[in-house]
């Protein structure tokens, strides 16, 4: 899950700038979940557009991804009688789900929330950055528990001499991974994983900005 | 050939000090704790940026000592650098002579004094040392062909005071693997603790130089003992240096250090002794070691 944050409430005032009448548009998926850009913050931004003397020409969320280009524009263009009179439109999404709702309008958009990490979540309150990303998944060889998110250093073959009894030496009340990953290899009776020892990571495999086009691939 | 290493293979007991480089070009300091030790040790190791803090570089440091027929031991850490430029300053280290390199991960930049900077961990020591391996094999890690091969004696570094201490060996077992010849060790307190850690690793058949610190102070211990890594000082020595007046603590310091070496020497190839300031000490630490030379 994308975790994300809502920004200061002056922030967003300050980007919305000149402009009185906004629409808004908040993400059904992620955001809803974590509760930063659901019907409910939704409707709660609305109102303090309101109280900030703007004109909140309306409001909707996404029943899936806001990044999902085609179900949102199929959703703007069905509340097209409140989008149009809009002069900015404010996002509850992340960044992907702004710049998808900014590819299919003119008029200037904005994001209402910060955009952190790809998480776990543990539970309404609790989540934890989970997958960098990367672009070259190693978890087959780290008993699926990611050193490059987790372990500051993105360290590749064992834990570096900075952790005590198990925690991190960057911040004590997070477990060392690595020290996780041993553990539960020796449990799983792997240790001569482990003991491979892991080329450094090929960056090139960290591909951004990403970019895809499935019918675009050569058959193979 | 690197006499520290010619040293070792000779089954000589090895004594490595070590020096940080100042924050700043004025090294007079520096040399005159270089010239104290050069008689009494048999290499000296230069901090890269130790704990984060940008000083000066150890490269020069090293060739500053190597000018003078003093031995140094080059530390390279894996923080501030990508792969290039590693590679490219272990060639430098060759081109000036400078053979033993010490290769470690780093700590992590916000222990330092540059906390806001990029922090790098491109190889890590396991792959920095299959970088040093791979050089002296005459080719980068890009498989390319050197002109000019250099010759090293590559070493690491090992926390027998982990905990746990399982995954500390395995990466110590993987350091071998990659190419380390030789290791230091951190700061040990406990004669029984490393006799237990010295058993486990024997079968990798790898000289160890037991880590000392000098214990400054009982405060000091205890600062160690909840902040550093490893690192454990037993109430009997906490009370110990506790015990005397502050004019007395060098000459106890020495007493217990001296005490630890001898009791440790049977179990290793060599001391490492880190001074933090206390260089002078050193000559009267190794007599009472039995080390004098």
């Amino acid at each position: 899950m994308i975790i994300t944050e809502q920004k200061e409430f002056d922030e967003i005032l300050r980007s919305l700038g000149g402009c009185e009448r906004v629409f808004l548009v908040g993400c059904g998926v992620c955001a809803a979940t974590w509760g930063t850009g659901g019907e409910e913050e939704t409707r709660e931004m609305a109102a303090r557009l309101d109280e900030a003397e703007k004109d909140c020409t309306g409001w909707v969320v996404t029943e899936e991804a806001t990044c999902d280009v085609r179900t949102t524009r199929r959703l703007l263009r069905r509340n097209k009688e409140q989008v149009a009179p809009a002069d900015a439109l404010l996002v509850l999404a992340c960044g992907a789900g702004v710049q998808t709702v900014a590819s299919l309008v003119d008029v200037p958009v904005y994001p209402a929330l910060n955009t952190l990490f790809l998480a776990r979540l543990q539970n309404l309150s609790v989540c934890d950055e989970r997958c960098r990303l990367c672009g070259a998944c190693i978890l087959a060889e780290t008993a699926a528990i990611c050193p490059v998110t987790l372990c500051p250093k993105g360290l590749m073959n064992g834990p570096c001499g900075g952790y005590q009894d198990g925690r991190c030496e960057v911040d004590r009340e997070r477990d060392c991974a690595w020290v996780a990953i041993y553990e539960r290899m020796e449990a799983q009776g792997q240790r001569e994983r482990f003991m491979v020892i892991r080329e450094p990571k090929d960056w090139r495999e960290d591909r951004h900005p990403g970019f895809i086009n499935k019918r675009q691939r050569a058959p193979s | 050939m690197s006499k520290l290493a010619e040293s070792i293979a000779a089954g000589k007991f090895v004594v490595t000090a070590e020096l940080g480089p100042p924050k700043g070009t004025d090294v007079a300091h520096l040399l005159e704790m270089a010239e104290l030790l050069r008689d009494h040790v048999d290499a000296i190791n230069v901090t890269d940026q130790q704990s984060s803090v940008m000083m000066l570089g150890s490269l020069a440091v090293c060739h500053l000592l190597r000018e003078r027929g003093i031995e140094p031991v080059l530390q390279v850490t894996c923080r501030d650098r990508n792969r290039i430029a590693l590679q490219s300053d272990l060639l430098s280290a060759a081109v000036l002579h400078i053979e033993n390199v010490l290769c470690l991960t780093g700590d992590y930049v916000t222990l330092g004094d540059h906390p806001q900077a990029q922090p790098v961990f491109d190889l890590d020591s396991v792959t920095l040392l299959q970088a040093v391996t791979a050089l002296q094999e005459g080719h980068d890690l890009a498989g390319k062909p050197l002109q000019g091969v250099p010759a090293f004696f590559p070493g690491a570094v090992v926390s027998p005071g982990a905990n746990p201490l399982g995954p500390q060996i395995a990466k110590m077992e993987k350091k071998v693997v990659a190419g380390a010849r030789f290791f230091q060790t951190q700061a040990v307190y406990d004669p029984a603790q490393f006799e237990s850690f010295v058993r486990q690793v024997e079968c990798l058949n790898v000289p160890i130089l037991v880590g000392i610190i000098l214990l400054k102070s009982a405060g000091m211990a205890r600062f160690m003992n909840s902040n550093v890594a490893g690192v454990t000082v037993p109430d009997e020595l906490v009370d110990e240096i506790g015990s005397v007046p502050r004019p007395d603590r060098p000459a106890k310091a020495v007493e217990i250090a001296a005490r630890l070496i001898r009791e440790m020497k049977g179990m290793c190839q060599g001391v490492h002794v880190m001074t933090l300031g206390w260089e002078r000490y050193v000559p009267q630490l190794l007599d009472e070691a039995g080390l004098g030379q």
